[in-house]
């Protein structure tokens, strides 16, 4: 097990490498002076020679790769923010945790919601209420995030006045955002949890356990949903990790000072080291997710534990 | 921390539920974004210019009659053209106890010149060096004379920093400010808020309330509704569409001034066609610059005639007739000029400023009506003002805002020849000299001709065409007295109260 | 993010191998056509296709002719939608903007079809070496968030509609390679495939005549998906100003327009809204038909 976790740690590496090396090339071929920006547009030449000289952002392509890379990888040192000039960790320290709150809260609101329904859904199979879910589900999947928020905040913030708007300090503000975050979460939630449950209540250790003359509430609830869930863990682990990379739009509407929204300002405003210590750190996580979900599994299902090893 | 955050949130939001009346001591403020830095010499945009001011005083203030006052320099006299002798306030102190003196004036104005000045070197760049005579008295040496340069010492970059805390702090000077204003610092929650306290020591009339929280809020709908939900007391800026709500609400005041800014249309005189005055003037008879404006901003601003704003001194914009739109005449000096103008392919460029795409907008609209096509370039601000750099554009919407009283402001960083932000190209040895000219003379009626022979001369070569000068709008909560929004839109809540 | 809906389904999918006495298509056709959603879905991406063709003809407007004298009227008899900040008529820009957001949907699919179709068959047919140095890419793609690749992807490029197809294309590129890759492992030891090698046929034969034939079924309803997550996607990065130049309508750009007269005049936000969202419904709706109907194993 624990040399499992290491050598999948170890093959983390090349795709940082590459991850790293991505941003790079994109980075560098896009256009628009990053010492113009850094430095104002009423900066004189002198001012942004110097600046890309000690930048070297003159230096050839792959001389400021090995750069950045040697400097991250021996000194921990992923460079300051051009513009707020602060370490980029600290930057991306100060925005993470209003993430992964945002994405902590939509993930509990997707499970609370989707596996019951799902559930349901599944026992009562071609039901109204089945039908009504899987519709409903679909309409979910189907929202795009960006419109969900706008009738969120017309409706709820503008319309009835019951909650803000904007800003994410306190518990009221957070309901919005999260809520049209999770939309997306809780219709693949409850999709996955009815088809899993369809598929093991079919399957013949159910079908024993009813022949024996168990309740239906224990075959149901202990022998069916154990099952079942495996597969919906696994879900709710990537939903995380997607949630965690991927609010950008959320953020942007209901301004919340998060990751998503810095890496969209320093792509705007040419911040090099703070879009790729942002994108790093974005892909790191991402893949500590992933594995924890893949360990996750394992603990939950023993029968992959034989391939772990 | 956060639950004492939270707590006030609460209380406020309880507050403004249950009309509670008990004595309000903190202010909380909506901008429209965040800082860039609390380094008053770090940038150059309004959100940052406007937390300095709380946190920082310049050595002279702007009165409302638009006169220089004293602020931290208690008087100055000046000794040539090219110095002024400084008399410093004495027993100022700073927020970490420290006294102000000449020591920290002379760093923080020869600080303003190093790289890290870059965003201001504009204002800065003719200081030689300062001074020092003793604790109190300093003394200003320009490169060159430069009568506007006085003046723009009002602006943030003109704060005294104390010398200690920013050779301490380095690079993270931006997050742990030091100042003499009325407010210290304390917290900053980057993208969401920061608060500042009210500094007990401070020299001059002390802060009626003890904290003030400045939010950012970018959608001008969210600030509107927290400022009527009363989660907010002030908020600015205000954009056309809230106007109304703001002015019919009961419990909201709408504040009102026009800024010193020009919105313009460039064109970039250093390409073909653009480079004939006939092509300029044919496509500005063509347009309806008027109608443009009211279209978009509906109400708000209106069409400048003249580069150097209404407000400001010697502007001739008021004497100007408005532009009418006139196809037969922009017809005839396309002919004129031998230009086909259904020959014509024009990229109007912009930023993504959703106003000046409306504008551009309407402007390919009318452009069409002679067969010129055109297309909307819509570029994210780091690719626009690099692409404007390599001059090769046709035709750009760009803002300029005036931070200084001085008409110098207004017209040499968009047009003399060296400028860097000229993006037009404009290269014209006459006015540069006119420009030269007037930054030498002392105010009086020989630099008020250069001025305005400058507005007309600019206006008959057409470098741009002028399309908007906004307004500073704030909405204001009626239980909040004292406070007047500023013609710069560097608000001041140093005599902001609440009403018992 | 959109794209996940999809992922989790790949493995569920085994192509049908054994021959009907129908034609395949009119045997999928008919057990689609059991499925009234499917229909449904399927009616509705016809209808935006005939408009998207027919716009000329079935526009009212122009979608770009400003009448500054009508901006912001509500629904009417002559403007069925209302009008936008400069008097054009929204129906109109909605049909137009079917155009742009099919156009978007289909090209971005078949670039990242192409590319990651390519890159997963060769991957899952070699295996070994190559395999692993292409879908150690891919993870190094699937690592950096769809939104925000293509967005830096278009912040390089410039926006136009060609580059964010391109980016929108680009970004999905991993997940076609995945799952053509596993549905071209799964076929690749079969015994008709051996015997197609013991004849002496060339790879690139193999691959084209027989693997990518008959590992059609999951790319059916991988791209199906796909076309609604691209047209997601796109709408996305134009709602945060990334997408295509004003004044051509585009269904992303139209929201993020009317975002600021929202508490005014919601009708600038609500029908684009509607428009994405039932494009998207539709497209997955005939996606989930035609994952059922395409496999036999699901049907019950």
């Amino acid at each position: 097990m624990f040399k499992y976790i290491l050598r999948r740690i170890f093959f983390l590496i090349p795709v940082l490498l590459g991850v790293a090396f991505c941003v790079f090339t994109l980075l560098y071929i896009t256009p628009g002076d990053p010492a113009r920006m850094v430095l104002g547009d009423l900066a004189t030449d002198e001012a942004i020679k110097e600046f890309r000289d000690r930048e070297g952002l003159n230096d050839p392509f792959l001389i400021q790769f090995w750069n950045y890379i040697s400097k991250a990888v021996f000194k921990g040192d992923i460079g300051r923010s051009y513009s707020t000039k602060r370490p980029v960790m600290t930057e991306i320290m100060t925005a993470f945790p209003y993430t992964l709150k945002l994405s902590a809260f939509a993930m509990i609101i997707a499970i609370i919601i989707g596996i019951p329904c799902g559930i349901i859904s599944a026992i009562k199979q071609y039901s109204w209420f089945d039908t009504f879910t899987m519709i409903f589900a679909m309409i979910g999947l189907s929202m795009p995030v960006f419109w969900l928020g706008l009738l969120l905040i017309l409706l709820f913030a503008v319309n009835l006045r019951w909650l803000p708007s904007s800003g994410f300090s306190t518990f009221k503000a957070m309901i919005l955002p999260s809520v049209a975050l999770a939309a997306q979460s809780v219709s693949m939630v409850t999709r996955m949890t009815r088809s899993s449950m369809l598929e093991v209540i079919r399957a013949d250790y159910i079908r024993t356990a009813r022949a024996k003359g168990q309740k239906e509430s224990i075959v149901i609830g202990v022998h069916a949903l154990r099952n079942a869930l495996i597969p919906v863990v696994t879900l709710c682990g990537l939903q995380f990790g997607q949630l965690l990379s991927g609010a950008i739009l959320t953020e942007s509407i209901f301004a919340v000072p998060g990751v998503g929204r810095l890496m969209v300002n320093a792509i705007m405003s040419r911040d090099y080291p703070m879009v790729q210590g942002g994108v790093l750190f974005i892909a790191i996580t991402f893949s500590v997710v992933n594995l924890l979900v893949d360990l996750l599994y394992a603990y939950i299902d023993p029968r992959i534990k034989a391939d772990l090893k | 921390m956060k639950l004492k955050k939270f707590l006030l949130f609460t209380l406020v939001f309880a507050v403004s539920l249950t009309g509670v009346a008990f004595a309000k001591d903190a202010l909380i403020v909506a901008d429209q974004y965040d800082p860039t830095t609390l380094d008053p010499i770090g940038h150059n945009d309004y959100p940052t210019s406007r937390a300095c001011s709380h946190i920082y005083d310049t050595l002279i203030f702007l009165g409302k009659d638009g006169k220089l006052k004293p602020g931290l320099a208690e008087k100055w006299e000046f000794l040539t053209d090219k110095a002024y002798k400084i008399y410093l306030r004495c027993g100022v102190k700073f927020h970490n106890g420290e006294e102000m003196k000449a020591e920290d004036v002379k760093f923080s104005l020869e600080r303003a010149n190093t790289p890290a000045g870059s965003h201001i070197h504009t204002y800065s760049q003719d200081l030689e060096k300062v001074e020092i005579i003793d604790d109190y008295t300093v003394i200003i040496y320009l490169k060159k004379v430069n009568y506007p340069f006085f003046s723009s010492l009002v602006h943030s970059w003109g704060s005294i920093v104390n010398k200690k805390a920013v050779e301490a702090a380095g690079d993270d000077y931006g997050m742990n400010p030091v100042g003499t204003g009325p407010f210290k610092f304390v917290e900053w929650a980057k993208g969401d808020h920061y608060t500042l306290e009210r500094f007990d020591d401070y020299w001059g009339e002390k802060a009626k309330f003890k904290t003030l929280t400045v939010r950012s809020i970018p959608e001008p709908t969210n600030r509107t509704i927290e400022l009527e939900t009363g989660a907010v007391d002030i908020a600015y800026p205000v954009t056309t569409v809230e106007l109304r709500r703001i002015e019919e609400s009961d419990e909201l005041i709408l504040q009102r001034k026009s800024l010193p800014s020009t919105t313009y249309l460039g064109f970039n005189v250093t390409k073909a066609p653009f480079n004939n005055l006939k092509v300029r003037q044919a496509i500005y008879a063509l347009l309806d610059t008027v109608n443009i404006q009211r279209a978009v901003f509906r109400g708000v601003g209106k069409t400048p005639r003249s580069l150097v704003p209404s407000s400001t001194k010697y502007s001739i914009d008021d004497q100007l007739a408005p532009h009418e739109r006139d196809v037969e005449r922009a017809k005839k000096l396309f002919e004129e000029a031998g230009v086909d103008p259904s020959s014509l392919k024009i990229v109007i460029r912009s930023n993504e400023r959703k106003e000046r795409i409306d504008m551009a907008t309407i402007i390919q609209a009318q452009l069409s009506e002679l067969g010129i096509r055109s297309e909307i370039m819509q570029q994210e601000w780091g690719a626009y003002l690099s692409d404007l750099q390599k001059k090769t554009h046709d035709v750009f919407l760009l803002g300029w805002g005036l931070s200084v009283p001085d008409p110098d402001y207004a017209v040499a960083g968009l047009l003399e020849s060296n400028a860097g932000t000229n993006y037009t190209g404009f290269n014209d040895p006459a006015l540069d000299e006119m420009l030269q000219k007037g930054r030498s003379l002392p105010d009086g009626a020989e630099r008020e001709k250069v001025y305005k022979d400058m507005q007309l001369y600019i206006n008959s070569q057409l470098p741009m065409i002028y399309l908007h000068a906004d307004e500073a709008i704030a909405g204001v909560r009626k239980i909040v007295k004292g406070f007047e929004v500023d013609p710069f839109e560097v608000h001041s809540f140093r005599n902001v109260y609440f009403e018992e | 993010m959109q794209n996940e809906n999809n992922k989790n389904n790949e493995t569920e999918i085994i192509p049908e191998l054994t021959r009907k006495h129908r034609s395949p298509f009119i045997e999928v056709f008919y057990r689609l056509s059991k499925s009234p959603l499917a229909m449904f879905g399927l009616f509705i991406i016809l209808i935006l296709i005939f408009c998207a063709v027919f716009a000329e003809l079935v526009a009212p407007y122009s979608p770009i002719k400003q009448d500054l004298m009508h901006m912001f009227e509500t629904p009417s008899a002559s403007h069925w939608l209302g009008t936008d900040e400069f008097g054009r008529d929204i129906l109109s820009r909605l049909i137009y903007g079917a155009r742009v957001s099919l156009q978007v949907g289909f090209i971005a699919v078949g670039i990242a079809l192409i590319i990651g179709g390519i890159l997963g068959a060769v991957s899952g047919y070699y295996g070994g070496r190559l395999d692993n140095f292409i879908m150690r890419i891919m993870d190094v793609l699937l690592s950096i968030p769809q939104t925000l690749l293509a967005i830096a992807i278009v912040a390089a490029l410039g926006p136009s509609l060609m580059n964010l197809m391109i980016a929108v294309g680009i970004s999905a590129v991993p997940s076609y390679a995945r799952i053509v890759r596993s549905s071209v492992l799964s076929i690749r030891n079969m015994e008709f495939i051996e015997a197609a090698r013991s004849v002496g046929s060339s790879d690139l034969r193999i691959i084209f005549r027989h693997i990518i034939p008959n590992s059609m079924a999951p790319i059916i309803v991988q791209s199906t998906l796909g076309v609604a997550s691209a047209i997601l996607n796109a709408a996305g990065l134009s709602f945060i100003g990334l997408g295509i130049q004003p004044p051509n309508p585009e269904w992303g750009a139209m929201l993020s327009g009317g975002r600021q007269y929202i508490r005014d005049f919601p009708h600038m936000t609500l029908y684009p809204g509607l428009a994405i969202m039932f494009t998207i419904l539709a497209l997955n709706f005939l996606g989930d038909g035609l994952r059922d109907a395409l496999d036999p194993k699901l049907r019950r």
